[in-house]
């Protein structure tokens, strides 16, 4: 049985860039394919609209989800994110970015056990909006590398704010520098951070640690018994 | 401890067929492999040289070798203590070209040796090879050669010149000739060999048959659509890093090359490795328009022809590089070009 897939579509599909074997066959498709293989593809093409890392870190997905999901983690594993304290808002984080100095940086965290994606909603000097989005996803080796272990996903989106300050008024007096000035960097810098983690969830799992650490886990049961939720 | 000699690779000559047949030829004929047609990797050259059925290797090889003869004498190339073959296809799969060329050029070798791999970048690799035995004081003098016969033998046949390869092989031969000397120098050489890709080198032919028993099918290179991605990625990756390896021992940035001489398989590889190498196209020679997929051939004849036209001068980095097969050797060799005598 043949579906009616793109039937509602189908003639602005056949002309508009959709190639599937039914309108492009192999002979047609092949020669893109092989013209897109190239030996290098430029800086920008790989990094310039979004920035993704990826790296195996062998210990379990589920504890390194966990230890991704405490906001606090960011304090250990980034190359430059240092001093996170509560706001007044819940779950609203504020921490300090020595890349730019004197720089605040608000962070919200949002996660997902189920498919195990982290996703950091932060901004530079204001917290009201969260326009610096880091988006990483915690696979289960086991299932994409058959091994034991995590396959971490990492992706930004290069939003415009980068390019421009929306809110300038919030930056400290006389700072030189702006997040988005460092974009083109971002794909060696995460990378970096990314081995960050990777040394220290590793390190941690191989010598029977726990990967997320005791001043973490005691800071958290501390808040809930606080705030009641415990 | 002494200081390794130098070997230099003072010149070389090349030799092309007479017949050279326009793809016309080959887009004329009906396509039994349609599929493959619009394939970039077969996208045909403008013209080709065809060997003649009755031409061996031996027979190219020697007309290449007339160039150094006349630059150098018949006695410098009779005197040649060392000589390296490599036959794309061996006129008899049992006995190499080495004796019967050392024959009729009046060479008493201390070594012949008929180089069977390396491929498209046995040019290189002979290189290599007669440095080494240089080096180690096997004698003083190495001719290398290597030629292609495929074009007018295999990819002519009835059945085979109907497939989309067969319009892009070329047959040529050409000789280099190395010494213990400094005016020429090989400033360095990368080998690297990967025996896990040499499996995916096949022939076929319809039906199938080994190629040693009789048989109806006419014998070419087996090509599939994984085949071709596999070669290509391996091709994309392979040679800007050994040409890259090369570079950074000598010392010189891959954008500063004068010259890039390569294998030839299509203009997909010579498109991407210079945008690997960020190197301008006009420094990448080739003569994949005027000869097609020339194999190991590729590489002295775009070198001939960019001495000739005064591309390269004395005193330019000429950096050699390929890969062979399906992706089972690559190799680079930079030269400081001396200039013709």
């Amino acid at each position: 049985m043949t579906l009616p897939a793109l039937q509602d579509i189908a003639t602005h599909a056949a002309s508009n860039g959709v190639i599937r074997i039914e309108t492009a066959p192999r002979e047609k498709s092949t020669p893109i394919i092989l013209d897109m293989m190239r030996s290098v593809y430029p800086h920008d093409q790989v990094f310039g609209r979004y920035c993704t890392v990826n790296d195996y870190i062998d210990c379990p997905p589920d504890e390194l989800f966990e230890y991704l999901s405490d906001t606090r983690s960011l304090e250990e594993w980034t190359y430059s994110l240092r001093g996170f304290e509560e706001t007044d808002e819940p779950d609203l984080w504020l921490a300090w970015d020595k890349l730019g100095s004197e720089t605040e940086i608000y962070t919200r965290t949002v996660a997902n056990p189920r498919a195990r994606t982290v996703d950091y909603h932060c901004a530079w000097d204001q917290g009201k909006h969260l326009w610096m989005i880091y988006l990483m996803r915690v696979v289960d080796a086991q299932v994409v590398l058959d091994k034991p272990g995590s396959v971490v996903l990492w992706t930004n989106c290069h939003h415009p704010f980068y390019d421009t300050n929306p809110y300038p008024e919030a930056a400290p007096a006389e700072r030189p520098v702006w997040v988005g000035d460092f974009w083109e960097m971002f794909g060696a810098g995460h990378e970096l951070e990314l081995k960050n983690l990777k040394a220290i969830a590793e390190y941690r799992h191989h010598n029977g640690l726990p990967i997320t650490p005791a001043w973490m886990r005691d800071a958290k049961l501390t808040r809930n018994e606080m705030s009641g939720i415990s | 401890m002494t200081k390794a000699p130098t070997v230099s690779l003072i010149d070389i000559a090349t030799y092309l067929p007479e017949n050279r047949v326009p793809a016309e030829w080959y887009t004329s004929q009906s396509d039994v492999d349609n599929d493959m047609r619009d394939n970039p990797m077969f996208t045909p050259p403008e013209y080709r040289h065809h060997a003649a059925i009755d031409e061996s290797n031996v027979d190219m090889l020697e007309r290449a070798t007339a160039g150094l003869i006349d630059r150098h004498g018949r006695d410098v190339i009779a005197g040649v203590d060392i000589l390296l073959t490599h036959s794309q296809m061996p006129d008899l799969p049992i006995v190499g070209a080495g004796g019967e060329l050392a024959s009729r050029l009046g060479m008493n070798p201390q070594v012949i040796l008929d180089v069977h791999n390396g491929g498209c970048a046995s040019f290189v690799y002979m290189v290599s090879l007669a440095r080494r035995l240089l080096m180690s004081g096997a004698g003083r003098t190495a001719m290398i050669a290597c030629s292609a016969t495929a074009a007018g033998k295999v990819f002519e046949q009835e059945q085979v010149r109907k497939l989309a390869q067969a319009s892009v092989p070329g047959d040529g031969a050409g000789v280099g000739l190395l010494t213990l000397s400094d005016t020429s120098p090989v400033l360095d050489v990368e080998s690297r060999f990967y025996g896990q890709n040499a499996k995916d080198m096949t022939l076929e032919t319809d039906p199938p048959r080994r190629w040693w028993q009789a048989g109806s099918g006419e014998g070419h290179v087996g090509f599939n659509e994984g085949k071709i991605m596999k070669v290509l990625s391996r091709g994309n990756r392979m040679v800007p890093e050994v040409v890259q390896a090369v570079c950074s021992r000598i010392g010189v940035k891959p954008n500063d090359l004068d010259l890039l001489v390569t294998n030839q398989p299509n203009r997909l590889l010579l498109r991407n490795w210079d945008e690997a190498l960020e190197l301008p196209r006009e420094r990448h020679r080739d003569t994949f328009n005027q000869c097609g997929n020339l194999f190991a051939v590729g590489i002295p004849v775009s070198l001939e022809a960019a001495i000739d036209d005064g591309q390269v001068k004395a005193g330019d980095i000429v950096m050699m590089a390929g890969f062979a097969h399906a992706g089972d050797f690559a190799g680079a060799a930079a030269i400081r070009w001396g200039g013709r005598p």
